[in-house]
């Protein structure tokens, strides 16, 4: 059996330190970012003959060179802020790829495609009436099958997994069996810190080389610093970048400017909002870098007498979304993720020898996370994303409230509930003190624990929103084609666009949604 | 606007200073370098990789199983990996470690009169779980910004994992497949 995929170089590929003099560049389309947004973006561009050009501020990375299943090399590489980025008062740790494929170089491969009551509400709250399933479905078959989606076998399902599995089925909850973007998976566990077999589909294999061959040049290490724009601020006419060293990720003093016909921005949830802002794009009602959504991640943890050993296997592979729909209050859903001993060692609560202790017992440690579905309330306008330091710097807040913090109790009752039925000795809170929950009766102390910035663990790898798509100028930033309400050559294609949270990982909602509107994009000449 | 991280200039220098009106005194102890570098440091002078070194060995407490957080340096890592910060967040995290160490902030969290590096470790032990569990949301943030770095830089190395039955990356069934 042939067990790996080549690499696949993307052509045209130039990489910062092979930019040794300032570049003045031309293209019909000029694409930010090379994410799901970005890289199906500019495949579909390429594809319709638009000479594409896409800037990227992460490096390039290959399977041979660089991914080594080592978390000390992988987050500095990988991530945004070198794996440090976080809320400001750093109450929610912000997991986020960074490099040529975006967060699909990291992410856990879970496929989802947009629930129907996601559209739903984004028709009627949000006025994106033509967001429908029956519209971007043929978008999720081809990529579906360009990215070999496929239900995971039970047999794939790891220790770790199973735990939610079966301690839910001796509830009565309801799980799924997860879908997942990989060809011939290991079953390594390192999709978090990049795939070293290319078995994972991510935008590196597929729709990057795909752009490539039809001409579409990638540029990485270059950072769009700001959209330049015409005199009477309707348009945008060039981007501005500069160029990094990959080797200390600063500026190396070279430029690279690209001047298009036309703009997207795909820089993901976070950085696109900040493009926007810091390029002084015309925002009259102030709606950039707003509504930003993290679906915000509670675990717990659990103690078994056996070998969990969460670190291998399928990183996820079973989800519940038995608690997605809970009327008046935030729903919620399960999932299972990876506990390598780094990012173990980050999320358990506390120091000295507490700490220790969980850490001595990783290999029987099982974590269930509960994602909350931020935005759906109608007054949940979740963080913002803003400038400092003169723009060079990022600030993001996001208020932790009364219907969060319902939320992520309710869930952790789940969840720990979940895994003593599963056969868990214990199981431990990511509170400051940590409650220890061994029996049904010990569930009561979740609701005693005070609430705070820094006194419960919370966690995101979905950033959702902050360039949000609305008919409403004075709501949105986008319109429904995911065009600039202000700006006619500019285009916003990732995961800031949405409106909420999706209440499912988003990688699918993206590749989708961004296909069906570059189709129109490309319809509009 | 309060600005990330940025809290040490707005908030806990402030905080504390305040608090502590007449005992500047204390503001001069100096640190005990226990830890001394093993290379050249990019970022930390040798009192803030002191006073960093002396953190971690209390946030990571290892036992008899495994090696010292000073044997795997994890202040040089430390030191290593703020010099891909942006220079704003190296002069945050350089002045959160100071005033940690800072003999006024014992005083404050009634952890006693030492700078931290000269305390005790059960003063040592106060001090952290003054901060981790502070009213006083920007000592929190401090606190974790320094527990994050320290068990990143420890449980990064290789030499940590036996003691948590971490076997390592799994052996690939394969050598360098073209
Ligand atoms: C650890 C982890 C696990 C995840 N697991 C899953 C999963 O199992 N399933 C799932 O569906 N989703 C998962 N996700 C989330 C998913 O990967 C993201 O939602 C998705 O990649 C977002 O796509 P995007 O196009 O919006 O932006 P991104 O993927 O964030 O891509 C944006 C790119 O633009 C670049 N960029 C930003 N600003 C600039 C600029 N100014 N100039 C040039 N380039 C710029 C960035 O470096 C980045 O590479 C996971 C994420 C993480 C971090
Ligand atoms: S689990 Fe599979 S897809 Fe993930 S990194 Fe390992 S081989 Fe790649």
């Amino acid at each position: 059996m042939k067990l790996l995929a080549a690499d696949r170089p993307i052509a045209n590929l130039m990489r910062g330190r092979e930019i040794g003099s300032n570049l003045v560049l031309s293209a019909d389309v000029c694409v930010v970012g090379s994410g799901p947004g970005g890289a199906i973006a500019a495949a579909r561009l390429a594809a319709a003959g638009a000479r594409v050009i896409l800037l990227e501020e992460g490096g390039s990375f290959t399977r041979k060179a660089d991914f080594h299943m080592q978390e000390a090399e992988a987050y500095p590489k990988l991530y945004q802020d070198h794996g440090n980025r976080a809320t400001d008062d750093l109450s929610i740790t912000i997991l986020q790829g960074r490099g040529v494929g975006g967060g699909t170089l990291v992410n856990w491969t879970t496929c989802f495609r947009t629930p129907e009551a996601t559209l739903a509400l984004w028709r009627e709250r949000h006025g994106l009436s033509d967001f429908t399933a029956e519209r971007f479905g043929p978008h999720w078959d081809e990529v579906e099958k360009r990215l070999n989606v496929h239900v995971v076998d039970a047999a794939e399902v790891n220790d770790n997994n199973a735990v939610l599995m079966e301690g839910a089925k001796k509830l009565g909850i309801g799980t799924e069996l997860l879908r997942r973007n990989v060809v011939s998976c290991l079953q390594t566990g390192a999709c978090g810190m990049g795939c070293p077999t290319n078995a994972k589909r991510g935008m590196a294999l597929t729709y990057l080389p795909d752009a490539a061959e039809r001409g579409a040049r990638v540029y990485a290490d270059c950072r769009a610093v700001r959209l330049v724009l015409d005199a009477r601020k309707e348009r945008v006419t060039a981007v501005e970048a500069e160029v990094l060293d990959p080797a200390t990720d600063r500026p190396t003093g070279r430029r690279v400017t690209v001047s298009a016909a036309r703009f997207v921005v795909a820089g993901g949830a976070i950085n696109s909002p900040a493009l926007l802002l810091r390029s002084g794009l015309p925002d009259p009602h102030g709606r950039v870098g707003k509504r930003t959504f993290l679906h915000p991640v509670v675990a717990t943890i659990a103690l078994f007498d056996r070998r969990i050993d969460p670190y291998y296997g399928a990183p996820q592979s079973v989800a519940s979304h038995a608690f997605i729909e809970r009327p008046g209050r935030t729903g919620f859903f399960l999932e299972v993720p990876p506990l390598h001993p780094m990012l173990a060692s980050l999320a358990l609560s506390g120091f000295g020898a507490a700490h220790r202790e969980g850490m001595k017992l990783l290999s029987r440690t099982n974590a269930v996370i509960a994602l909350l579905r931020d935005g759906f309330l109608p007054d949940d306008e979740g963080g913002t994303v803003s400038l400092r330091e003169g723009g060079k710097r990022l600030s993001i807040r996001y208020p932790l409230g009364e219907t969060h913090a319902e939320a992520m109790r309710e869930a952790m009752k789940v969840s720990a509930r979940i895994q003593l039925a599963a056969g868990a000795r214990e199981v431990r809170t990511l509170h400051k003190d940590p409650v220890v929950v061994r029996g049904e009766r010990d569930l009561r102390f979740i609701d005693e624990r005070p609430f705070g910035p820094n006194l419960l663990g919370v966690f995101t790898a979905h950033q959702m929103g902050g360039c949000a798509a609305g008919a409403d100028p004075k709501a949105s930033v986008v319109d429904g084609n995911l065009r600039h309400h202000h700006l006619a050559n500019l285009w916003v294609f990732d995961g800031s666009v949405f409106p909420t949270s999706l209440g499912v990982n988003p990688q699918l909602s993206i590749l989708g949604i961004v296909a069906a509107s570059a189709e129109r994009m490309i319809a509009t000449g | 606007m309060e600005s990330r991280r940025g809290f040490l200039r707005k908030g806990l220098l402030g905080t504390a200073l305040l608090a502590l009106g007449g005992g500047a005194f204390l503001a001069f102890r100096r640190t005990l370098r226990a830890a001394k570098p093993r290379a050249a440091l990019s970022v930390l002078s040798p009192d803030e990789y002191a006073i960093f070194a002396a953190v971690a060995a209390r946030i990571v407490a290892v036992d008899g199983d495994s090696p010292a957080t000073d044997a795997v340096d994890v202040a040089g890592r430390a030191d290593d990996a703020m010099a891909q910060w942006p220079d704003s967040v190296q002069v945050e995290f350089r002045r959160l470690l100071r005033l940690f160490e800072n003999a006024l902030t014992g005083a404050v969290t009634r952890t006693g009169y030492e700078t931290f590096t000269a305390s005790r470790e059960r003063r040592q032990d106060e001090r952290l779980a003054a901060w981790a569990g502070s009213r006083v949301a920007v000592f929190r943030s401090g606190y974790q910004a320094m527990k994050r770095l320290a068990c990143a830089c420890y449980y990064a190395a290789p030499e940590s994992w036996p003691a948590t039955g971490y076997p390592g990356p799994p052996e690939l069934p394969f050598g360098e497949i073209e």
